[in-house]
């Protein structure tokens, strides 16, 4: 029995674990990091449009601070988010962004002088001052009330992992690739490292470690059109699940994102509406202004989809081999400016669709449909990044329900959490590690590697009728047809339905190859039916939530209903043998809430169940702040929702003009 | 309104090359997958579909399919280069055959093992940041010319692919040698006003056959970037730079 | 001293554990001859070349190079001399462009087998260029070598009846092939490798260098020839401006 030992494993090398594993290195802890695919290429990698920290050094990122950021998160996540962690996180983005300027990030920096921007569709001239000259440069992004989104081109997710990759492999952070977390260790009590498969030669292996951390990214693959990598399967998520002892957290929370190019379903970067872009339907009229006046095609991503999807369904869709779609259309900004800032989308298009959207007119409009993007849900976990349920298991990123996004992260806002949850949770993580002995007991370790690999066994051993990839095809079009954009109650029965049958199919397959090592239809084979539990969540969550809150969207059930569901879902699966998660929930207490319920300020304004303690909160915030007119924004801020900071990370943020303030 | 959606429905032929070296009963061969043509499909899409539908043993490794990631890098019809980024349109004849990518360690048929390599690569490089005054991430960044920082991006967008290696003929006679991934690095930190090496300490990592003077100026590595990067002219700076420190 | 290159010897690095400055210097002087023999060779063939004019042309150019301005009638050492400067540069830039050579089996084939693969110019260009460097190994020494030992029999007769009557015109056909290609291979390796000029232009001007100096190289010796042939019955008899009129 292979076994490897450290004091800290984390699982998934994406900018949230490799930031963690640089932070338990920090505190001289042995740490190895185990990824699927070599960390720089992981699915971090491929975001394109920024990074959001309230930096402030743009004019048009004047005013923004902390509060702002919060603000735009709360409502982005429409209240669905944990407040707490929301603080916890703005104030230690500027942080995470000045550490990373410092670790070799090029960000795009501001010239100071006149600048010409497109704004509304409008060329506007911005003058930016001569005390940002040579600092970080923001760009617009929806749902944020200033222009907070740092970037690099439209290569921005490239250049933070590679440089948070090189700063851990200087910090000799012990790296294996293509290894494949399979099972989590325990001993019902906590967490003790994971059974993981050598996807090179089959091979199991144990890590074991004081602490184990969870930062696998998202689970998009479920369903059939996605922008996510083909990496991001859930199956960190999923070997969470299957401890029966750790909890997923709102994993019906699924975003999906306005304009992957058709047919391909590569992502063209918010950044294109964020500089200027607009929409168009077939008759290349501009529509979002109709539906959203005041935010147009930068309301929140939620919201922008669902209008896209309403209109092609009032028959403004463009007709193409691949159904229907809208159309982006970015020509307006210039050539210049594509080949300068949107350069890889450029590419994209060019490369996939033969289109050079610089082009002027509708010759340079590129093909979009919303598709999947952003897994909300994932590993429940306290503020401090570990499991509510599982001791020694912490998870961070993606693949964790910490909850800062809550219905709906903002775009920008996902490698932001990725790298500042790296930085938090990472410590707390290596305070953990560093607090305990490793007493791992041999036979726990030998009876999980048993047991999986008596599972890899039964799996050769199946001699059924079905194919794993039918099945796999199938659970991603339920996903995509039923559990999608627009949900209702019987369709989600349906595609609950059909899941958990799906679900049993897995054990009636036939693996062609029967050889335990380097057998790419065995890695399906395990993984499809982890991949089913985690869409059996999404779905299952998914029919039991009638409401609507950000991305969720029931027809059936229009309103947010805060008066019933101002809850986060929890799941659970409580026996191996079980074909259903279980569900229960998690209350939200708005008496609590730095910025109780209320309008996003943008979507449909009639469309809240209020509840009645949101009025009471609010009133009482008012009366306080009234009360207390010499408290600054810090210590009003304490006295309504204190939070707590490991490391100085609570300490204030300096900005031009303001300072400290 | 758009010309997006072009014609398909001819039947193409990928050769692809077939080989386990971790068992001992594989043996190398090429084997022929017929599949029909559809519009605007590329390796990965082709690939994809011979795997689920025709073959469930060719092992491949894509992770974005949207060349950002540098994961698929291949030999196409005798081209290194990215196979999510590749139309199979392109091939007039309809004949594509698919090697693993040349000077990286052969995991099975096309999948070989370029992160062992980079990280590798990235220490003796020492492809990090150096710097060693005392920072306070909470105070106001360190600011940057604007150009220069779109500079130094222009060199990080590097995706590790590998392809220059598998392109450079230097390597493959010369498996030591950095490689122009290696050489740009360099270049791209010694740009960095953030990093605080002289010439004298780059001069320590890539000052000798193995590194910037093995290059022999073959070119494979300029012409075959999936990123376009300016290697020629970085590797040339990088020289000129390293033969003047004494 | 001599702890010092055991120093060297176990971990490359000197004792005050640097990096040797050597592979630096190796580097610059393998460009620094080549450079040097390639200014050399195009001044050599177009003055070879003369011929083309008229042997008078030719005569009066070997006449100047043997200072016939300073010494009455010429001294032919001082062909010598550069010959043998040429020579040592020669030498010296063969020596160090060897380190680049394939060193064994496995590297050539490697090499071919991958410029096979890749069809690609630059990389081809390399096959050229070692093969005709290991070409002008022997070429290149034989007639550096006639340069020096007979310095005094160049001229229109003499040099058209080693060419023809010595049958010495396959060897300088050869060198003349190799010489000028390895030179425009090297002179283009230098360009991109230091980075003087753009990449394009210089390989599209080389290229028509390259066609220019084979042309002149071409037709000068086929003059050569032609002198020979008809100089055949007198042969070792010199040349005179007087006596050709
Ligand atoms: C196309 C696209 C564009 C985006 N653009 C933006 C943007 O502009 N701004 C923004 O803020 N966000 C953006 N996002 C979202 C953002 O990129 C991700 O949410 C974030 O990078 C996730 O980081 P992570 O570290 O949690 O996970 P990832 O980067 O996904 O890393 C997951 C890691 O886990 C490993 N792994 C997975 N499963 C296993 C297993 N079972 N065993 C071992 N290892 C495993 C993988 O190999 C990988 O190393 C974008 C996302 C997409 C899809
Ligand atoms: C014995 C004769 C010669 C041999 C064996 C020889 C061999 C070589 C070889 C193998 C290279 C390639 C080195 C590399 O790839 O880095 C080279 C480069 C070069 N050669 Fe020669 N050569 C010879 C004579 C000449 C002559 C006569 C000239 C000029 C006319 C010349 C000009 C060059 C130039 C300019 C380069 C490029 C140098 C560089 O890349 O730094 N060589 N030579
Ligand atoms: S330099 Fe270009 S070819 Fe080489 S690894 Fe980087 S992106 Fe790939
Ligand atoms: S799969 Fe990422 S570059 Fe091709």
């Amino acid at each position: 029995m292979k076994i490897i030992y450290s004091d800290a494993l984390i699982v998934g090398g994406g900018l949230a674990g490799l930031r963690s594993a640089i932070a338990t290195k920090e505190k001289g802890l042995d740490t190895i990091v185990i990824s699927m695919v070599p960390v720089k290429r992981s699915h971090s990698v491929a975001a394109q449009g920024g990074m959001q920290a309230a930096l402030a050094n743009s004019v048009m990122g004047e005013g923004d601070n902390e509060d702002v950021h919060f603000a735009d998160t709360v409502k982005g996540s429409d209240w669905g988010c944990d407040q707490e962690v929301a603080r916890m996180f703005v104030a230690t983005a500027p942080k995470a962004i000045r550490e990373l300027a410092n670790w070799g990030v090029p960000w795009s920096r501001i010239s100071a002088g006149e600048r010409t921007v497109i704004m509304n569709g409008q060329k506007e001239i911005i003058q930016e001052s001569q005390d940002a000259h040579g600092l970080i440069n923001a760009r617009d992004f929806g749902g944020t009330k200033k222009w907070r989104t740092c970037y690099t081109s439209d290569a921005t997710g490239h250049t933070m992992l590679y440089a948070v990759a090189n700063e851990a492999l200087r910090r000799n952070v012990i790296i294996h690739d293509r290894k494949e977390a399979i099972s989590i260790i325990h001993d019902e009590k906590k967490a003790i490292g994971v059974i993981a498969r050598d996807l090179v030669n089959g091979e199991l292996i144990a890590y074991v470690a004081k602490g184990t951390m969870i930062a696998t990214g998202g689970y998009g693959r479920i369903y059939k059109q996605s922008t996510n990598a083909i990496i991001c399967k859930g199956i960190g998520t999923a070997i969470a699940l299957e401890t029966g002892i750790a909890t997923l957290g709102n994993m019906e929370a699924v975003q999906f994102h306005p304009t992957p190019i058709v047919p391909s379903a590569i992502l063209l970067t918010e950044g294109c509406r964020g500089d200027g872009g607009v929409l168009r339907d077939k008759d290349g009229y501009r529509f979002m202004p109709d539906y959203e006046p005041e935010k147009k095609e930068l309301a929140s991503r939620d919201v922008v989809s669902r209008r896209m999807i309403q209109h092609i369904r009032a028959g403004k869709g463009v007709p193409s081999p691949y159904g229907e779609h809208l159309w982006l259309d970015i020509s307006i900004l210039g050539r210049k400016h594509i080949e300068k800032n949107l350069r890889d989308v450029q590419d994209i298009a060019k490369t996939f669709n033969g289109i050079d959207p610089a082009d002027e007119g509708s010759k340079g409009w590129m093909p979009v449909l919303p598709m999947q993007h952003y897994s909300m849900g994932g590993v429940r976990t306290k503020p401090t990044g570990e499991s509510t349920t599982l001791d020694g298991l912490f998870a961070a990123g993606e693949a964790a329900c910490w909850d800062l996004h809550g219905f709906n992260r903002l775009g920008g806002n996902s490698v932001s959490e990725a790298v500042v949850s790296g930085m938090i949770v990472g410590e707390h993580f290596a305070t953990y590690c560093k607090e305990r002995n490793l007493n791992a007991n041999t036979s726990v370790i030998s009876k999980f590697m048993q047991k999986q690999s008596d599972y890899l066994n039964e799996i050769l051993a199946y001699n059924g009728k079905e194919n794993i990839f039918d099945i796999k095809d199938e659970m991603r079009s339920i996903m995509q047809e039923e559990v999608g954009i627009f949900r209702n109650e019987e369709g989600l029965q349906r595609a609950v339905k059909r899941l958990e049958e799906l679900l049993i199919m897995t054990k009636q397959i036939n693996v062609k190859s029967k050889i335990r090592g380097n057998n790419p239809e065995l890695n399906e084979a395990y993984r499809v039916p982890k991949m089913l539990k985690i869409a059996l969540c999404v779905a299952k969550g998914a029919l039991e939530r009638r409401e609507s809150r950000g991305a969720h969207y029931r027809e059936d059930y229009i309103k947010r209903d805060d008066l019933n569901w101002l809850k986060r879902t929890i799941t659970r699966w409580e026996a191996p043998e079980a074909t259903t998660p279980t569900i229960s929930y998690e209350e939200l207490d708005i008496a609590k809430m730095e910025l109780p319920p209320a309008f996003r300020g943008y979507g449909r304004k009639d469309s809240i169940i209020e509840h009645p303690q949101s009025m009471e909160r609010t009133q009482e915030i008012e009366a306080f702040k009234a009360t207390h007119p010499d408290m600054d924004r810090f210590e009003l801020q304490e006295q309504l929702m204190p939070f707590e900071l490991p490391l100085d990370y609570k300490k204030k943020n300096q900005r031009i003009g303001a300072e400290y303030a | 309104m758009h010309r997006v959606y072009e014609d398909g429905g001819r039947e193409i032929v990928l050769t692809i090359f077939r080989h386990n070296p971790n068992d001992e009963d594989s043996i190398p061969h090429f084997q022929d997958y017929p599949i029909i043509e559809r519009p605007g499909m590329t390796l990965y899409i082709a690939l994809t579909q011979i795997y689920t539908s025709m073959d469930h043993d060719v092992s491949f490794d894509f992770v974005c399919r949207a060349g950002i990631c540098g994961s698929c890098a291949m030999v196409v019809n005798g081209k290194p280069r990215l196979a999510c980024r590749t139309l199979t349109s392109e091939f007039s004849e309809g004949k594509i055959t698919l090697l693993p990518l040349p000077t990286f360690q052969h995991i099975k048929d096309l999948s070989v093992d370029t992160g062992t390599f980079m990280n590798a690569m990235t220490k003796r490089v020492e492809g990090w940041i150096v710097n060693n005054s005392p920072q306070d991430i909470s105070t106001i960044e360190k600011p940057i010319d604007p150009e220069l920082s779109d500079e130094i991006f222009e060199l990080d967008r590097c995706i590790e692919c590998g392809i220059c290696l598998a392109s450079c003929a230097t390597k493959v006679m010369r498996p030591n040698f950095v490689g122009a991934v290696g050489l740009n690095r360099v270049a791209r930190f010694s740009l960095d006003p953030h990093d605080s090496r002289s010439d004298e300490e780059f001069y320590e990592l890539i000052g000798d056959d193995d590194g910037i003077f093995g290059c022999m100026s073959f070119m494979g590595c300029q012409d075959h970037c999936p990123k376009h990067l300016p290697l020629q002219k970085q590797i040339a700076y990088m020289r000129n730079k390293m033969v003047k420190v004494r | 001293m001599q702890k010092n290159h055991l120093i060297e010897l176990l971990t490359q690095k000197d004792n005050r554990k640097k990096k040797s400055k050597i592979p630096a210097r190796l580097d610059f002087l393998q460009s620094a001859t080549g450079a040097v023999l390639v200014l050399f060779i195009m001044f050599h063939l177009l003055f070879e070349s003369s011929i083309l004019l008229g042997k008078d042309a030719m005569y009066a150019l070997t006449k100047a190079f043997e200072l016939d301005f300073v010494f009455k009638g010429g001294e032919p050492l001082f062909i010598a001399f550069l010959a043998f400067g040429v020579f040592v540069v020669f030498i010296l830039h063969a020596l160090l462009a060897m380190r680049k050579f394939p060193s064994s089996y496995r590297e050539y084939s490697a090499y071919r087998l991958h410029a096979k693969m890749i069809q690609h110019e630059d990389t081809s260009l390399w096959f050229i260029q070692i093969t005709t460097g290991f070409m002008m190994f022997f070429l290149g020494s034989i007639h550096l070598y006639t340069m020096m030992t007979q310095p005094d029999k160049i001229g229109p007769f003499a040099s058209a009846d080693r060419i023809y009557s010595d049958t010495m015109w396959p060897m300088y056909l050869l060198l003349l092939v190799s010489v000028v290609l390895h030179a425009s291979v090297g002179l283009y390796r230098l360009i991109i490798k230091w980075g003087w000029f753009e990449r394009e232009k210089s390989k599209w001007m080389i290229k028509a260098a390259t066609i220019f100096y084979l042309g002149i190289g071409l037709v000068s010796l086929g003059v050569y020839m032609k002198i020979g042939y008809e100089h055949r019955g007198e042969y070792g008899k010199r040349y005179t401006v007087e006596a050709n009129k």
